[in-house]
């Protein structure tokens, strides 16, 4: 046989080599193969090359040759665990070497994920209210939409015989309910009141359509007789510790007796409303046989058949409206009221069905029983968190492929070792995955402790369900998958170096290719700088909001509520505090311009007109004051005068504000017009023979009393005959506290045994804007950790440039150049990126910040000023972070930097 | 000569039998001593044969030792004891599979 010689063994060795053929034990193998191949070729007679070239084919040359080589190093790769532990392994020592590095990803990673896990739990509470009523699927509350005599109402009041006459006529309707509010009550066992908030007159069917267990009591009875109450467990537990409740008696207002039928487990918190107290409408004639289709007071939900369908139900309410409504109407207004005439003059009477279970989250009409929250909102929270979440792993991706240069070498050498481009990218992948697990431990951490700071801004009861299996699976799956998001593209890119460029030394890599990395610090902080810029926007509005003008002085007055509870003592309580001195003036009315104050509104029109006429018709809120009400809160009169005691026939006068005047448009002078309405029947419809006619004695300033979201409707004030609802008192005193504790002792004298409550006209007028106070601060909360996590980036970009210029800082020191040069020198190029990024941000937050104030009437202006306070709020926090780093860099001395080689 | 398609399945099967009735062999004697055997009608592929003997090698069922040649290495597969105990059950197996072959194609082997 003839043997090769060393030469010749050589060359194939070297070919080999060459054609990538190069596994330990595998090349040593396939070369003894190929050389008994080509010595059995040349056996033939042919030459070595020829000879070589044969045996190659056999292998199918070099295509054939890499995959036998690929085949025979899987083929030995029985146990996939080993080659697991080592990327394991490998992964911990990298991560442990460049700690620092880790440390920045781990800190960004862990709050960007803590930040994600909260906003989840609260969007999942969000989406879960009502859904705990059994037939929630099945339960519609109808709502309406008026627009009638200059006003545009959405509201959720219907008629009160609506319920009766869907459950009666409509085959859809398995069961209705009606649901009236009056207002808190004082309720009592013997002698010592206490005020309920929560109070609803309801139906006697109200359990049947709402499945709330009852801990006792018949659901079917519990509310059939008049008087009959149900309580809630936790009013039993107040009222009646370690007793059986039921049946038992319970005095409400100080007048009615009433009887506990049933008592009830504690709504949840996801539920749209938390009555503690329901009082059936079997006890109240002119609740119960209420039959005004006019008139909208009650709320109604219906359940439905299994099986209907609400939009057909929904498409016959026109029809009802025609069959129902419009012959009372003609009765109140004048035979030739008709729809078409309604229609025409611009109103509208429209009903519709809302699901249970999109209230809380769909819903923000006039009535609600509590503050619903916006899906705008969950969208906006969800979309931040996504993106603190992306700034976060982008952070990873830029720091992996920064340093990319140092690992180049390793990426050679493994490939040169025989790595195929799949190993390295898993090897990459592991560690980023490694790190988004250590993060997740930490944000569970972080999570837990941050839960209860979140729960106070958004008053919800959140917890981390720690004892759910779910959970645990969500959270694992999470951070494998923000794992491998942030490790695929650094995988890529480190794993697609080639061996031979990488070991010559030609890394092009390092800052200069970074246009990627460029592109996402700019995305990092464009979502920052919007964060900051919508930010300070809110807390501008709010501001505005609390400093604007408001036509009345809501400071300094105290509201005593549930004056009532004094019964006839009103007066001489009044009378008693007035007497200290402290006070400067009181009124008694329930409607104040907060609000929660009290609401009536009725069409007038200019005495000797009309009133069949709809053009006639004015609606005026109408506010039963007395005399002291405009100069205790502090209206300004315009034109003509206040209601005075020297005026005996100020009985029969009005105040009118500016909307109401531009509504009648007066043929002639304000002062000393007349207007005109239908008092009430005893029945409460309008009563025809009874004509109220009033004279206009003065005009005040409009003033806001509702939200700054609403226009400013037309307003008439005269003195009421019946005074009630709480007395408020304006006082002097900077001390408040002096105040309270001065009106309480009086309150305590004249009424013992009833609770005082006040509040503060301010506070209570700050507590309509509590959601958008919210809203301010869980966005100042996000924009500082976007901020943040960011810096935190570009705090390890700076540290790692400056790591890789050490030599050119180094020689640019002994050129001569001043640390501050340097400084600048390496700020620069980030420095551009934050300036880029603000371009960006600003329009994007201009619109932003336009869509939200949308809902406001009165908006203030945001100027330019406030984006380039966010822009430098922005760049100067950037600067500082890479400053420091530069800083560092800049003053070491160049001797030792240029030395060590 | 035979399709490589109908080899996959008992190459493991002939190379523990070849190395069974030879002892000592290292790779391209594998594949000389199959073609013998054959009448060249099968022709083991070496990317075939060196991963299947690596896989067996990885599996325990042989075992290796290496001789220098001078610049070459050469590498000789035995069997272990498990690797001698199996043959016989593979080899079985395989005729068992022949057999019933035979009986699917309805044809009479010779």
């Amino acid at each position: 046989m003839a043997e090769l010689t060393k030469e010749h063994i050589d060359y194939i060795i070297k070919d080999l080599n060459y054609r990538g053929i190069i596994a330990e034990g595998v090349q040593e193998e396939l070369l003894d193969h190929i050389c008994s191949l080509t010595e059995g070729e040349m056996e033939k007679g042919s030459r070595f090359i020829d000879a070589y070239h044969l045996a190659l084919r056999s292998f199918g040359h070099t295509a054939g040759l890499r995959q036998t080589q690929k085949q025979i190093i899987k083929a030995e790769n029985t146990k996939p665990t080993d080659m697991l532990k080592n990327y394991f392994i490998i992964a911990l020592r990298n991560l442990r070497k460049h700690s620092f590095y880790s440390f920045i990803n781990v800190a960004g990673l862990s709050i960007g994920l803590a930040i994600c896990m909260i906003i989840v739990l609260f969007v999942y509470n969000e989406w879960q209210y009502d859904k705990h009523f059994t037939n929630a699927d099945r339960i519609y509350r109808i709502r309406c939409e008026v627009t009638f005599g200059g006003n545009d109402i959405k509201g959720l009041y219907t008629p009160g015989p609506m319920a009766a006459t869907l459950l009666a006529d409509y085959p859809e309707v398995e069961a209705a309910v009606r649901l009236r509010d009056r207002g808190s009550y004082l309720v009592k066992r013997t002698t010592e009141n206490i005020k309920e908030q929560k109070v609803m007159w309801v139906d006697k069917d109200f359990f049947k359509v709402f499945s709330i267990p009852l801990l006792a009591g018949n659901p079917a009875t519990a509310l059939a007789e008049p008087n009959s109450i149900a309580i809630s467990k936790t009013l039993a537990d107040k009222l009646f510790p370690n007793e059986n409740a039921l049946g038992q008696t319970l005095i409400l207002d100080n007048e009615i007796n009433a009887k506990v039928g049933a008592i009830y487990a504690d709504l949840p918190a996801q539920s749209h409303f938390h009555f503690q107290l329901l009082i059936s409408t079997e006890g109240d004639a002119r609740i119960k046989q209420d039959d005004r289709w006019y008139s909208n007071n009650f709320y109604t939900y219906v359940l439905l058949r299994d099986g209907a369908d609400p939009k057909q139900l929904e498409s016959k309410f026109p029809q009802l409206i025609v069959e129902r409504t419009l012959p009372q109407l003609k009765d109140v207004l004048g035979s030739d009221f008709s729809m078409e005439k309604f229609k025409e003059a611009g109103n509208k009477l429209e009903y519709y069905l809302q699901p249970i279970t999109d209230i809380h989250l769909k819903s923000a009409f006039t009535g609600e029983f509590e503050p619903n929250f916006d899906i705008n909102y969950i969208y906006l929270f969800g979309a931040v968190a996504m993106f603190i979440l992306i700034i976060a792993c982008i952070n990873f991706m830029n720091l992996s492929t920064a340093r990319s240069a140092n690992r180049a070498k390793e990426v050679g050498i493994r490939k040169v070792m025989g790595s195929f481009r799949s190993h390295l990218m898993r090897q990459f992948l592991t560690e980023s995955v490694l790190l988004s697990l250590l993060s997740l431990l930490l944000a569970v951490g972080l999570a837990y402790f941050l839960l209860p700071i979140f729960n106070d801004l958004s008053e919800r009861q959140l917890t981390i369900p720690l004892g759910s299996g779910f959970f645990y699976g969500t959270v694992i799956g999470a951070g494998l998958l923000v794992g491998l998001a942030a490790g695929v593209y650094p995988s890529f890119f480190l794993s697609a170096f080639k061996p031979v460029q990488v070991l010559k030394g030609h890394v092009a890599l390092g800052m200069k290719s970074g246009v990627i990395r460029s592109a996402l610090v700019v995305f990092q902080f464009t979502v920052s700088i919007f964060l900051v810029i919508s930010t300070l926007a809110v807390y501008r509005q709010l501001n505005f909001i609390q400093n604007k003008k408001l036509g009345f002085t809501k400071e300094q007055v105290i509201v005593i509520e549930d004056a009532y509870a004094l019964g006839d003592n009103r007066m001489a309580f009044k009378n008693e505090v007035m007497s200290t001195g402290k006070i400067t003036s009181a009124t008694m009315s329930g409607f104040l311009p907060v609000a929660g104050g009290f609401r009536g509104d009725n069409p007038w029109w200019i005495e000797g007109r009309d009133p069949a006429q709809q053009e006639n018709l004015v609606s005026l809120q109408n506010w039963w004051v007395d005399h002291d009400y405009i100069k205790t809160l502090g209206m300004q009169v315009k034109m003509g005068r206040d209601f005075s005691m020297d005026f005996p026939s100020d009985s029969l006068a009005v105040i009118l504000n500016e909307a109401a005047v531009k509504t009648f448009n007066f043929p002639g002078e304000v002062i000393g017009s007349r207007i005109a309405t239908f008092g009430n029947a005893p029945t409460g419809g309008p009563d025809k023979e009874n004509l109220i006619v009033l004279t206009v004695v003065g005009v005040v300033e409009n003033f806001h009393y509702e939200s700054l979201k609403q226009n400013i409707t037309p307003v008439m004030m005269a003195l009421g005959k019946r005074v009630n609802g709480p007395i408020s008192f304006r006082f002097q005193s900077q001390d408040a506290q002096e105040i309270i504790q001065l009106v309480e002792s009086k309150w305590k004298q004249i009424a013992p045994g009833e609770p005082f409550a006040y509040y503060f006209l301010d506070e209570k007028f700050g507590s309509m804007y509590a959601a958008e106070m919210r809203l301010g601060k869980v966005f100042g909360v996000f924009a500082v950790l976007a901020i943040l996590i960011a810096s935190l980036g570009l705090f390890a970009l700076t540290a790692f440039t400056a790591e890789q210029r050490t030599k050119e800082i180094g020689i640019r020191k002994v050129l001569g150049a001043s640390v501050s040069s340097i400084v600048l020198l390496l700020s620069k190029e980030f420095g551009k990126l934050v300036v880029i990024a603000f371009v960006l941000a600003a329009p994007l937050a201009w619109l932003g910040i336009d869509w939200w104030l949308k809902e406001y009437t009165y908006r203030t202006e945001i100027g330019v000023g406030l984006y380039f306070l966010a822009g430098i709020a922005a760049f100067l926090v950037a600067w500082i972070t890479m400053s420091f780093q530069s800083f560092r860099a800049a003053a070491n001395d160049p001797v030792k930097s240029l030395r060590s080689e | 000569m035979h399709s490589p398609e109908l080899l996959k399945g008992t190459l493991q099967t002939i190379i523990l039998k070849v190395l069974k009735d030879h002892g000592k062999m290292y790779g391209y004697e594998i594949t000389q001593r199959v073609k013998e055997l054959s009448d060249s009608r099968l022709l083991l592929t070496e990317g075939a044969l060196y991963p299947t003997l690596h896989k067996l090698e990885a599996d325990g069922l042989l075992k290796t030792e290496t001789v220098l040649l001078g610049k070459r290495v050469r590498k000789y597969y035995t069997l272990t004891t498990e690797g001698k105990s199996l043959v016989k059950e593979r080899v079985s197996e395989l005729v068992d599979f022949i057999k019933t072959m035979s009986n699917v194609l309805q044809v009479k082997l010779a």
